[in-house]
């Protein structure tokens, strides 16, 4: 906004001129655009969007519009750049007053831009995300458990309209220490409930990569003693005369075991 | 058509309860409104169904789908012995097309449910297992026909009632049955002499195994050869079940408790 187009315009061509540029800049605009809409639809499309988005509220919601995830993006970027050569087209034709609203509102509109973008993303996520996550605990015959797929849901929508909203330049401070304090909250209660599971995992990773004992082997683990049956992550299985012992393989490090050999 | 339909209603008039392996959700609301019990037969519960029975095979034969289905539901209880079943399934398309009727004591207690549901391994490692044998079974290694021994489950035992023939390739790694590229290993390592040892969970602890069991009063039917009798007696020896690809007539078979479970053709299947 430093360059002062229209002057330069004024300078180069006649008043008449002036209108068929702004015209051309019109026209231009509407060509470019154009270009703009088939090139992010293919980008995206090669990108992979429309199986990602397969399947998700909002996209469902644009079907039943005629429309899709893929479309309502390439739409907003056309009519960003449709929207930015009326702009220009008014301000060298000199229609309004140049200064005062249309050259504030071409510069808030990449944030305007960059905020849709960031709202369509966030809730296209947080479906998918929220997909996903259901589809992994979908074992777990837990009606409660139906609690973490929402949650990570609307974590993800509650991110991106932070980041809409700081992009329109809302005062969202207050949001992001509530955001802090979220995020503080779930790190010390995964660290206090998973605290033991933790542990049992980083003793676990040491068995597996390292094999002191394998299935097949007679250990003694404090005062269990059996055949192993399985290591995993986390446990030790030991058995012996149809007793299962499952031991968590932080026991494992902090007593130690004994391998009987004979 | 009254004919027809005479013996259509004869067929399901007795019935006391009915059988629909892997029906359309609209099949079963159809039925499940009637009197008759309905039992769902299929791979997976996708239509809620009250009354279901997990398909771990896609049995192509129906006479082994409706064995299967039958010994599932007596086993959890959900018929009698001696009920009469009306089956209804699709042999040609996905679609039920068949209707069959058949007494729930027609025919011997194979243990064909009770091989997948009340064995140590999981179920899902002994499809997978299974589906490794028919599928060696179908290409053989380089086009030879080969024979494999695997034994699943309670692998601390066999361990210690087996010993290495060489060094095992499993040696410190940690590969489950069911993983893409293990598929390929089992193959390459089918050529291997020995069996292989698969715990509950679906590792594969060994390859290169010789299974020393005791092998004394283990009946297996005669002119199976020594890989079918090492499988039917470190199966009454420990609680593993083993499944086992013959070289000689390529079919795949199942073991537990020292008996012929499961027959298998991999080029029918």
């Amino acid at each position: 906004m430093q360059f002062d187009w229209p002057d330069l315009v004024r300078r180069l061509f006649s008043e008449r001129g002036v209108f068929v540029v702004s015209i051309g800049i019109l026209i231009f605009g509407a060509v470019l655009s154009y270009l703009v809409w088939r090139w992010t639809r293919r980008l995206l499309a090669n990108a992979g969007v429309q199986a990602a988005v397969e399947g998700t509220p909002f996209e469902r919601t644009a079907r039943s519009f005629g429309t899709s995830t893929v479309g309502i993006i390439s739409n907003i970027a056309a009519v960003f750049v449709y929207v930015l050569a009326i702009l220009l087209a008014i301000n060298v034709a000199q229609l309004g007053s140049p200064d005062l609203f249309w050259t504030r509102f071409t510069g808030y509109l990449p944030s305007l831009f960059i905020a849709a973008l960031a709202l369509i993303i966030g809730l296209v996520v947080g479906d998918q995300a929220k997909l996903r996550v259901s589809e992994r605990l979908r074992s777990v015959k837990l009606p409660e458990v139906n609690l973490i797929p929402e949650l990570v849901k609307y974590s993800i929508f509650y991110v991106a309209a932070l980041i809409a909203l700081g992009q329109l330049g809302v005062e969202t401070t207050a949001l992001v220490v509530l955001l802090g304090v979220y995020a503080f909250a779930l790190v010390i209660v995964a660290l206090v409930a998973f605290w033991d599971l933790l542990r049992s995992g980083a003793a676990g990773i040491y068995l597996l990569l390292t094999e002191p004992y394998s299935i097949g082997d007679r250990i003694r683990i404090n005062d269990n003693e059996g055949i192993v049956q399985e290591v995993d992550v986390f446990t030790t299985r030991i058995e012996s005369d149809g007793e299962e012992h499952i031991v968590p393989n932080q026991n494992i490090f902090r007593s130690g075991i004994v391998r009987i050999r004979d | 058509m009254t004919g027809l339909d005479d013996f259509l209603d004869g067929l399901v008039a007795e019935a006391d309860a009915v059988f629909l392996f892997s029906p359309g959700r609209s099949e079963y609301e159809a039925i499940a409104g009637g009197e008759t019990e309905v039992v769902v037969i299929g791979p997976n519960n996708d239509i809620d169904a009250d009354v279901f029975v997990e398909l771990p095979l896609e049995f192509e034969d129906l006479r082994d789908r409706v064995r299967f289905g039958v010994e599932g539901a007596v086993e959890n209880g959900h018929v009698e012995e001696d009920a009469d079943l009306v089956c209804l399934a699709g042999v040609f398309q996905d679609d039920s097309d068949t209707v069959t009727s058949v007494r729930a004591d027609q025919f011997d207690k194979s243990g064909v449910y009770d091989l997948f549901a009340n064995s140590r391994a999981e179920p899902s490692v002994i499809r997978n297992v299974l589906e490794v044998a028919v599928e060696l079974g179908k290409k053989g290694q380089k086009g030879k026909p080969v024979g494999a021994l695997f034994v699943v489950g309670d692998a601390g035992k066999v361990m210690n009632k087996s010993r290495p023939l060489s060094y095992n390739p499993f040696e410190k790694s940690h590969v489950h049955v069911g993983d893409p590229i293990v598929n390929v290993m089992l193959k390459e390592f089918s050529r291997l002499d020995g069996a292989f040892v698969i715990s509950d969970s679906g590792k594969i602890v060994s390859a290169y195994r010789y299974l020393e069991p005791s092998a004394e009063g283990v009946d297996i039917p005669k002119g199976l050869g020594a890989r079918h009798m090492a499988a039917g007696a470190i199966t009454r020896d420990t609680n593993a079940i083993a499944i086992v690809l013959s070289e000689s007539d390529g079919l795949v078979r199942a073991f537990k408790t020292g008996e012929l479970i499961l027959e298998l053709d991999p080029e029918a299947y």
